[in-house]
């Protein structure tokens, strides 16, 4: 079955599991549950749980507010 | 009632991936699944995006953040979707390390419970439960950290 899978499909599921890890990996080394999380950021949780899924479309400007949140950039160019 | 066996789908140092199939039926319900959506002009896409899903929470683990919680609170039941779409596989996560996958479809209702195919979906993952636990009290089947271990048919 995964055979069939494009590889424009596959990329970009590889690309939103590795950025939800990062941000996963980035709250859990500052500690933060996802309510925290969000409240920090002034989101609601099921932002944040949209966020970690996978799955997410994020925008240029999540992506730079979340590096300014963590000091530390969320993907590499 | 129906014969149900369990069959191994994926291994990984992360997480085993099993699904079940039915004794009447040619194929597992994950094969069903994709057999369902995979001519399906519409749905393709979506289809083959739970695919690689699957495929990548093989590697990385069936972590509670890429589910939604489905079924009742005490059972193990869980939807796994595509964002932005209305299709969805039923899975029983029953760790970080065991994923027991069911079958899917199209959630056009508020909840599975209002369709027939989706709740006959999401039914069979909670009986199917409720027969390993029993099988454990009993010992015919054997859940360790990552693998269920019987060569049981379940009667569901």
């Amino acid at each position: 079955m995964v055979k069939q899978v494009p590889p424009e499909i596959k990329e970009e599921i590889d690309l939103s599991f590795a950025i939800s890890n990062k941000i996963d990996l980035l709250m859990q080394e500052r500690g933060l549950t996802k309510k925290q999380f969000a409240d920090q950021l002034g989101k609601r949780p099921s932002e944040i749980t949209r966020w970690l899924s996978g799955q997410h479309n994020f925008t240029v400007s999540t992506l730079t507010m979340l590096s300014a949140f963590f000091g530390k950039s969320i993907i590499s160019v | 009632m129906s014969e149900v066996e369990l069959v191994l789908v994926n291994d990984t140092d992360k997480c085993t991936i099993y699904t079940i199939q039915f004794s009447e039926e040619a194929e597992t319900e994950y094969e069903r699944f994709y057999s369902k959506f995979i001519e399906d002009a519409q749905l393709n896409q979506d289809l083959l995006r739970i695919v690689q899903l699957v495929d990548k929470i093989a590697d990385e683990g069936a972590l509670e953040r890429f589910f939604r919680p489905e079924g009742k609170m005490r059972d193990s039941v869980v939807a796994l979707p595509v964002l932005r779409s209305k299709l969805r596989l039923y899975c029983l996560r029953l760790s970080d390390r065991i994923l027991v996958l069911g079958n899917g479809g199209v959630k056009s209702s508020r909840t599975y419970e209002e369709d027939d195919s989706l709740r006959g979906y999401v039914l069979s993952l909670q009986k199917f439960e409720e027969l390993l636990k029993e099988g454990q009290r009993d010992g015919t089947v054997t859940v360790t950290s990552k693998t269920i271990e019987t060569d049981k048919t379940f009667k569901l």
